[in-house]
């Protein structure tokens, strides 16, 4: 039984979707080591990648509705540690945002990362039995209190760009838990209009302030913003992308954007920009077709899951991370507003790789147990 | 699916996301295609601009020599603040206003002035805001580096010019190129650009073509704050043409002190060589100092002095030998005697006139300073005889004296190479005005004209060259002060520069027979060397021919204090072969042999000390302010001599 099992396991293991996200973790380390050579930082990620491997297969090996079962505990426990980084003296800030728990030896890691698996066990715990008819109100509201909490947490921090990465969660569990499509649509159309609504009454009663209108205009006019203001780091990034042309500069020796230091963060949440200078159009568009055929493995793994609740858990995690590459991409393309949001297993970071490799974990876990039943 | 869930269209609704996943990654797809396939050339230019800048390693400009290679005005490295144009394209200027003023003690006028002019500028071009920065203004700049990477410092040749403002008028200064000046196109052409030190006056100006050095570069790498990362590419500057110019710095200098020691410290002495033109000396008091404008001008203290040197009603900054005019007085007597001869109206046989005193026409007596009989002609230049003239004049009537006039070019500019040299006032430009105006012109404006007053008025240049002129003979050089550029090797991209001299044009003659000329000059000579009115400069073995003049400023009667006459000496020597022609006109000091033959005389001791290597004849005795000295040779001057007519 053993031996069968342990033979099965190794033969339906996903080792496509694992190979896929390990080599976009080397392809990342190769242009965080373009844009900083002289830091240390590639080799960190590695180092992360090693970490997160043990973590991914560790978490694949174990049956992944005993762990829902134990949800709540985690659930609880993630909460704990998004207070417990509130403490001075326990979070670290950095760049005016207290978001980091520092670990003697390992570095920092960030909580508010993590916390979104316990939150995608608990929605798929919620909304994951079989279901009769559409979603209620009620079962809407504690979705949203699943999800309210944490976010409620990270915006004390506040990092606002994390805590936007949680809602895809809830949609996208909401969306497949048979909410009436006429509420979808009805939200969908509400906020074409009423985003730009409220854009333009904010504007008119100054609401909201000239720097967050300036995001703005850096978006629809990058080249008549001020460049050397709010908009500079949207049109520093889009100069780098630009740059990058068809092959892109590839010698790192070079005088690049990063290492003359015009463009910021290049490392973590300019990473994408970094690959198109020295990669080029056609790295880019090689690597948007690693993350898709990613997120494509991930959907046709949810829908070989054995259950709703684990096939809840990919689909969460494919909304989460297809979310978190648009809008990383679409700000260094300049039609997003700048939003510290890391790119999945390109940014340099301990806990986002770690993060990202336990939810590709439960994915291969969930899909391992496709037989059984 | 494992599961059944179709109630629920739960695979449309994965279908849904999947569709929605594909159409994102497009989106980022088709926006990266637009940035880099379609304007990745655009992009890639834009990287380049903000890393890539040309610093300008300015060109040290030429030296300028005196005729024997002694420096009149070179350069030496300074320090200037510069504030790069690149950086701040898009910021509020205004901002900058007061830190940097308050900071680098700068006139926040002059910055706001600065600021404005760097928004017209094409890029890669930086503006300078402090010139000569100290060495705390360096280390302000070091210290607020990555508040203001803006700024940066360079060093820049700067011009050094003499002391006491010696010789400011000819060499002129250098400033930097106004907007005005880039406008038009004889600069636009010659590749000037916004911050280039331009020649502004002076030699400076007039040989700026020489003396500018062409701009080396170079190409720099920089990061985000401005900081040099590489050198990609250095061009050296070839540096400007020296010039040697063809002033006797020693001689200029005691011409100077003659000034400087004048009553009113206000006058000129010009010498030089009546053979070819070259000028030795060039001196106009008041003067300035050069060094205001090529160092002090942005200081608010360097403004403040150059609003007094402006508003001064001295002029010190007008440089009185060629654009001050002045009635030249007896001096005008000299090319007169010429032309009288010429002419006809005397002869040599009989040149005598009636001098009686003075003269009547119609009812009005215009007196001589003394009764001279009927003197001839040497005895007229000597007693400088208003009466005798009077009747030459009369004789030659308007027409020759305007014929003269035009014969030795007193109505015209001499040529000379300094710029805004002006014109001489003469009877040829006043006759016609009044004709003009239906007024005649009656005999007494003849007369007038006939002494150096009321209708004439020239520079002290223009009357220089006439009689220089008359000394060799009636061949009037073009006065001039380039002796050379010399040349320059060819370095890197910018090809050798040739030496060059001034481009002289033919002297002009005016045909003098050689007993007329010997005439006119005995009687020059006369004026010195016998009992003429300049006796007391006489020089034994060096012959100075010379004419005294008093002009008259203001009517008979008022002429004391701020008003007194003006002191005219104008002269050649030696007499019968002059190597040095020499005039002075000390404003508002009396009588011309008292005041300007002496300040002559100490020009020519210290031109026979050079030349001859011994001590002059006759030491020199100098009129210092009002003190008469007697002269120490020849002759014994009588008291006003040369005081003469009414109105």
């Amino acid at each position: 039984m053993l031996t069968l099992s342990g033979r099965r396991s190794f033969r339906d293991f996903d080792w496509v979707l694992a190979l896929i996200a390990i080599l976009i973790v080397f392809f990342g380390t190769w242009q965080i080591h373009n844009a900083q050579p002289e830091e240390t930082y590639w080799q960190k990620q590695l180092f992360g990648l090693g970490i997160a491997l043990v973590f991914m297969l560790i978490v694949s090996f174990m049956d992944y509705r005993k762990l829902v079962d134990l949800a709540p505990a985690f659930y609880l426990f993630g909460l704990a540690l998004l207070v417990i980084v509130l403490i001075p003296g326990i979070g670290m800030k950095i760049n005016g945002q207290r978001a980091w728990i520092k670990l003697p030896g390992l570095g920092q890691f960030q909580p508010s990362e993590f916390v979104k698996i316990p939150t995608v066990l608990m929605l798929a715990r919620f909304f994951g039995p079989h279901r009769n008819g559409p979603l209620s109100i009620k079962e809407m509201l504690v979705g949203g209190g699943i999800l309210g909490l944490p976010i409620g947490l990270i915006l004390l921090e506040p990092d606002a760009g994390q805590a936007i990465t949680y809602f895809p969660l809830l949609g996208v569990v909401i969306f497949l838990s048979s909410v009436r499509m006429r509420l979808v649509v009805a939200a969908a159309l509400l906020s074409i209009i009423m985003i730009p609504a409220a854009y333009m009454l904010g504007v008119k009663t100054g609401k909201i302030k000239n720097y967050q209108q300036e995001r703005i205009n850096v978006i629809l006019d990058p080249e008549n913003a001020d460049r050397r203001g709010f908009g500079y780091h949207t049109w520093q990034s889009i100069v780098t992308v630009g740059k990058g042309g068809v092959m892109g500069t590839r010698a790192s020796s070079e005088f690049s954007q990063s290492k003359l230091k015009f463009l910021p963060e290049p490392h973590t949440d300019f990473i994408f920009a970094v690959t198109a200078e020295s990669t080029g159009f056609v790295g880019c568009i090689l690597l948007l077709l690693a993350y898709a055929v990613l997120l494509s493995r991930l959907i046709t793994g949810a829908r070989r899951a054995p259950d709703r609740t684990g096939m809840l858990v990919i689909m969460a995690i494919v909304g989460g991370l297809a979310f978190q590459i648009f809008i990383n991409v679409g700000m260094t393309l300049g039609m997003m507003p700048v939003i510290g949001v890391p790119l999945p297993l390109m940014s340099a970071g301990l806990s986002s790789v770690l993060a990202t490799f336990i939810a590709i974990g439960f994915a291969i876990s969930i899909q391992l147990r496709r037989f059984v039943n | 699916m494992k599961f059944e869930d179709d109630s629920q269209n739960l695979r449309v609704r994965m279908r849904v996301l999947q569709i929605l996943i594909v159409l994102l990654i497009s989106v980022l797809g088709v926006r990266l295609y637009v940035l880099q396939m379609m304007k990745g050339s655009y992009y890639a230019e834009r990287a380049e601009n903000q890393r890539i800048r040309l610093l300008p390693i300015p060109a040290p400009r030429g030296v300028i020599f005196d005729r024997n290679g002694k420096i009149l005005v070179d350069s030496r490295p300074i320090y200037n603040v510069i504030l790069s144009r690149e950086d701040v394209k898009n910021l509020d200027l205004n901002q900058f206003i007061e830190p940097f003023s308050t900071g680098l003690d700068i006139d926040p006028e002059y910055l706001r002035e600065r600021l404005e002019q760097i928004k017209t500028q094409p890029a890669f071009e930086s503006v300078r805001i402090k010139e000569n920065a100290s060495s705390a203004d360096q280390a302000w700049v070091e210290a607020h580096q990555l508040e203001y990477p803006q700024l940066r410092v360079e060093a820049q040749p700067q011009r050094r010019y003499l002391e006491n403002g010696t010789l400011a008028h000819v060499l002129g200064y250098v400033g930097e190129i106004s907007p005005e000046q880039l406008e038009q196109p004889r600069y636009k052409e010659k590749g000037y650009k916004p911050g280039d030190i331009i020649g502004r006056e002076g030699l400076e100006a007039v040989y700026d073509h020489y003396l500018r050095g062409r701009d080396g570069y170079r190409k720099v790498v920089v990061d985000s704050r401005g900081r040099i990362q590489d050198v990609i590419e250095e061009v050296e500057p070839q540096p400007g043409q020296d010039i040697s110019t063809t002033i006797d710095l020693d001689l200029q200098l005691v011409a100077e002190e003659q000034l400087r020691n004048s009553p009113k410290q206000r006058g000129v002495i010009i010498a030089m060589d009546p053979n070819n033109g070259e000028v030795m000396v060039m001196a106009s008091y008041p003067t300035f100092d050069p060094n205001l404008f090529s160092q002090r001008i942005t200081s608010k203290e360097g403004r403040a002095e150059y609003n007094e040197l402006v508003r001064d009603p001295k002029t010190p900054l007008i440089n009185r030998a060629i654009q001050g005019i002045y009635p030249p007085g007896s001096t005008w007597k000299i090319p007169m005697a010429v032309a009288g001869l010429r002419q006809g109206a005397i002869t040599l046989e009989n040149s005598n006139l009636v001098c009686g005193g003075g003269i009547t026409i119609g009812n009005k007596f215009t007196r001589c300073m003394g009764n001279h009989g009927t003197p001839d002609i040497r005895y007229a230049i000597m007693k400088s005889c208003d009466g005798y003239f009077y009747r030459l004049g009369l004789k030659m009537g308007i027409d020759g004296i305007m014929k003269m006039v035009d014969d030795f070019d007193i109505n015209k500019r001499t040529g000379v190479d300094l710029p805004h040299e002006i014109v001489s006032q003469t009877p040829n430009l006043f006759k016609p005005m009044m004709e003009r105006r239906g007024q005649a012109w009656k005999d007494i404006d003849t007369v007038y004209s006939s002494f150096g007053q009321v209708y004439d008025f020239a520079t002290p240049i223009a009357m220089l060259r006439a009689v220089a002129g008359i000394g060799v003979g009636g061949r009037l050089s073009v006065p001039h002060l380039l002796k050379e550029a010399r040349a320059v090797s060819e370095v890197g991209p910018f090809a050798a520069r040739p030496a060059q001299r001034f481009d002289r044009p033919d002297p002009k003659i005016v045909p003098i027979p050689q007993d007329e000329h010997d005439a006119v000059v005995k009687g020059m000579w006369s004026v010195v060397n016998d009992a003429g009115t300049a006796a007391r400069i006489r020089m034994a073995g060096f012959d100075i021919a010379g004419k005294t003049g008093t002009a008259q400023v203001v009517g008979l009667g008022k002429d004391t204090g701020e008003n007194k006459d003006h002191a005219w000496f104008v002269s050649f020597a030696p007499a019968y072969k002059p190597e040095i022609s020499a005039i002075a006109l000390i404003e508002n000091s009396g009588f011309g042999g008292v005041h300007a033959a002496p300040a002559v005389r100490a020009v020519y001791d210290a031109y026979y000390r050079k030349t001859r290597n011994e001590e002059p004849p006759g030491a020199v005795q100098v009129a210092q302010n009002k003190k008469t000295t007697s002269g120490g040779a020849g002759g014994s001057p009588p008291q006003a001599t040369d005081r003469r007519q009414g109105e």
